[in-house]
């Protein structure tokens, strides 16, 4: 008997809970704010503190917008298929979609047709003050495929540099024999590998989990003037590249000069010292956690990262380690500006309610009270403001627990970023430096039809991926003989026609340009 | 006479399906299940002969004919892979079947009631570890720097081995991890058909003077030939589907293992992981589906060449 009544009680809750929202909708239809969701990169937070920010945004977003805003994310774990596959199925949920064309695909889900064309009368209704700053700036062009047609905001007014090299430990290097522990080429990490495998029996030399072609890339940027076209991936690998001498003329350095085969050997001699584990390939643990702990003497990332985690928190946890960088082509100026759509916000071709997106969007991006808010988090709960106006965290927080996690990169604006306790000290010394000496890339507004070349880059990848792995790890024997039997699989599979078919859009953009 | 005859007919036709509504109504969630998940995608293999864009959709897409298994050919990996697939499987067909019978015989010649359960159960455990576990076993276990056998080898004065970029070792080692898995779960069909052998059977064959081998021979053995056949016509079904949890988990993206590694469902889940490229990948599961309905079929049509019982349909 009670049993049943359970189930009345139950079934009564269900039919109510149902029809509720739907009456509250009907009642409320007028007034009710738009829910415009957007999709994020990274791990969904835990700690709830996401949510009270929410809270806190969407009563100012209702103010002004009469909007939402929810998060949905694509968490790291296989970010590349779970993000292409999300854009494929054609979720109408999503409204704005966090993009990016170096290492998000946006030009490729832009031709494919995942988001939506944005004319100028939608951006200058919905989105004004973006549209103004980024016309004034004339990055608009930036983001034109070749129909002429804007497919995503570009985040054009911040500064930083994402190019890659080697965090190391500036006090392991002084006792190698380093001056004030500087490592000046590429080739001398040699020594301080040796020194670290012979010095510190618990910790490797460099540390490094699975796929990638760190050692290859440092190694050719620093000893040629190979610049890669962006845009243009086979799998995970950029393919193509210029040089500077000859910079309309389509190349790759996978396939032409010495450096792939010089740098390959340079791998194999680090592989046979024990630089990294030997199945550094099936490896898959948190390397950066292992250089903070200790236990690794180099890791590879960006400048972004190294003046905003490294310093702080390698000096942290290992004081006195004298955290230092050797950023790739630092030897001879071979690197790179970022490009300004390194991080862009785009609208689903499926948004119910672009024009909201886009109003949603530039408050975001252009009032610095909801931009405080979504970036940073609640003021004294989330960050405080020392009294020499830095941006720093309150007592007994945790950066690893108590993250905010919006992880917006899709529009950060350089007005409202405030210096952080946490950033290294002399980061705008580090900026001022790599101002001086980076180059502006060159083929922004280069955009390549790759309808054609589609299945041969498919096909590259999969060469590429069996190769360029095992040559950075040095496990070929040979490597001389394996980048032959490399190039010529390549060759094999197409190469030659997809860089002739490059080459004609680079023929037709350098001439519409008179260059 | 012939109207009531047809009408009587008509009525058990009906009145049979009113009889088993029961059985009928316990097959509509496997009848759903197969067209939900089986029939409906079916048109979306449309995909593989497109230049597919989200915007023109699946049939709007532009037709492109067999561009995309140009892929398949080009890459020279088809082979490789076709190879690596329908071997493993076939192993893991053979041998594990031959294991599996051997070990339910064993277990129905066990005398020790609480020797047999333990024994079942430390057998039947593998099978509910989750490949990702495995992996991670594994790695423990036989990797260069830190792994449990490397540790041995070195502790009695051997130089470590590198198992990770030894691709000759590697069959062996997905067919134990995949037979150590699977043997004690897939041994229970046989001990069931073993416990359906009619028992006077056996008396006569004792009352004949049969030993146990031979009881095992003449007896249990041809009578599990029914289960045996069917069970491996069932298995030959899935010859070019991969175990792509053990085999993603053990090798994941060491190339240098691929040689002897890459089935069709690792490499296909590589290609849409890091390419983007839903239309190759859709050419080859669809390449990968046609090739297993002929072998099928194939395999069919050979059973019932030798006995009509045997065959699937």
């Amino acid at each position: 008997m009670r049993r049943r009544n359970v189930v009345r009680v139950g079934a009564a809750l269900l039919a109510i809970s149902i029809s509720m929202p739907a009456l509250t909708v009907g009642a409320f239809a007028q007034d009710a704010p738009t829910e415009i969701t957007m999709l994020t990169m990274g791990n969904k937070p835990t700690n709830g503190r996401l949510e009270a920010m929410l809270e806190k945004l969407n009563e100012l977003l209702i103010q002004k917008a009469n909007a939402k805003l929810d998060l949905f994310y694509i968490e790291w774990a296989d970010w590349q298929t779970q993000y292409n596959v999300q854009l494929l199925s054609g979720d109408d949920n999503v409204d704005l979609i966090a993009t990016a064309t170096d290492w998000l695909y946006a030009w490729e889900n832009a031709e494919k047709g995942a988001f939506l064309p944005l004319s100028e009368e939608m951006l200058k209704a919905n989105a004004p003050k973006t549209w103004a700053q980024v016309e004034a700036d004339g990055h608009w062009d930036l983001t034109k495929l070749a129909d002429g047609k804007i497919y995503f905001a570009p985040e054009d007014n911040y500064t930083q540099y994402t190019n890659h090299g080697f965090f190391y430990r500036g006090d392991w290097a002084k006792e190698a024999g380093f001056p004030n522990g500087e490592i000046t080429k590429f080739e001398d990490f040699t020594k301080y590998f040796e020194w670290v495998k012979a010095n510190k029996p618990d910790a490797y030399p460099w540390d490094v989990a699975g796929a990638n072609e760190a050692a290859l890339t440092g190694y050719i940027q620093g000893h040629t003037d190979f610049q890669t076209i962006q845009g243009i991936s086979a799998g995970n690998y950029a393919p193509f590249h210029t040089t500077a001498a000859n910079p309309y003329t389509v190349t790759s350095w996978y396939m032409d000069g010495d450096a792939l085969v010089e740098a390959a050997k340079l791998a194999k001699q680090w592989n046979d010292i024990g630089v990294w584990r030997e199945d550094a390939l099936n490896y898959d643990g948190d390397t950066r956690e292992e250089l903070y702990a200790g236990l690794s003497g180099t890791d590879q990332h960006h400048t972004q990262t190294f003046v905003n985690d490294i310093v702080n928190n390698l000096s942290t946890k290992q004081p006195g380690s004298d955290p230092k960088f050797f950023y790739w082509g630092q030897e001879n100026g071979n690197f790179f500006k970022d490009i300004f759509t390194h991080g862009a916000m785009a609208v689903s071709a499926y948004s119910k309610n672009p024009e909201k997106a886009l109003q949603v969007y530039d408050l975001i991006r252009n009032d610095k009270e909801i931009y405080d808010l979504f970036n940073f988090g609640i003021k004294d709960v989330d960050y405080i403001i020392t009294a020499d106006g830095k941006m720093g965290y309150p007592e007994g927080y945790d950066s690893s627990t108590d993250g905010l996690g919006t992880d917006y990169w899709w529009g950060r604006m350089d007005e409202f970023e405030l210096p952080r306790t946490t950033q290294a000290p002399n980061r705008a010394e580090i900026i001022a430096k790599l101002d001086a000496t980076a180059k502006d890339y060159p083929y922004s507004t280069l955009i390549i039809n790759k309808q054609n070349i589609d299945p041969t880059l498919a096909a590259m990848a999969g060469v590429l991926s069996e190769y360029i792995p095992q040559l950075q790890y040095g496990k070929f024997d040979d490597p001389a003989a394996a980048v032959a039997e490399m190039r010529q699989k390549l060759k094999d599979v197409g190469y030659e026609d997809a860089r002739a078919s490059i080459q004609a859009d680079m023929d037709a953009w350098k001439a519409a340009r008179g260059l | 006479m012939s109207e009531a005859d047809s009408s009587r007919g008509r009525k058990s036709i009906l009145r049979q399906l009113a009889d088993s509504k029961v059985l009928l109504l316990m097959c509509v969630p496997a009848v759903i299940f197969f067209i939900v998940f089986n029939y409906m995608p079916l048109p979306g293999a449309w995909i593989a002969f497109t230049n597919f864009n989200y915007r023109d959709g699946i049939f709007g897409s532009p037709f492109v004919g067999f561009r995309n298994f140009e892929f398949l050919i080009k890459s020279g990996q088809l082979w490789t892979l076709t190879r690596n697939t329908i071997l493993y499987n076939l192993a893991f067909i053979v041998l594990g079947n031959i294991l599996q019978i051997a070990i339910a015989i064993m277990l129905n010649e066990v005398r020790l009631a609480w020797f047999k359960k333990v024994s079942q159960a430390a057998m039947f455990l593998p099978f509910f570890i989750s490949s990702v576990l495995v992996g991670v076993i594994a790695f423990n276990l036989l990797n260069y720097d830190t792994g449990a056998l490397n540790a041995l080898i070195k502790q009695t004065g051997g130089d470590p081995i590198k198992i990770y970029s030894t691709a000759g070792a590697w069959p062996l080692i997905i067919i134990v991890v995949h037979l150590w898995q699977s043997t004690g779960y897939g041994s229970i069909v046989y001990f069931a058909a073993i416990m359906g052998i009619d028992r006077s059977l056996y008396e006569a064959a004792t009352v004949d003077g049969a030993n146990a081998w031979q009881r095992i021979r003449y007896v249990t053995l041809p009578s599990l030939k029914p289960t045996f056949i069917i069970l491996v016509l069932f298995a030959l079904g899935g010859i070019m589907h991969g175990n792509f949890g053990l085999f993603w988990n053990l090798v994941g993206n060491n190339a240098a293992l691929f040689q002897t590694t890459d089935i069709i469902e690792t490499s296909v889940y590589r290609m849409v992981l890091s390419q983007n490229n839903f239309t190759t990948s859709t050419a080859v599961g669809l390449y990968q589906s046609l090739f297993g309905f002929a072998l099928v079929m194939t395999a069919n049509w050979i059973v019932r060449r030798i006995n009509k019982d045997y065959a699937l349909f």
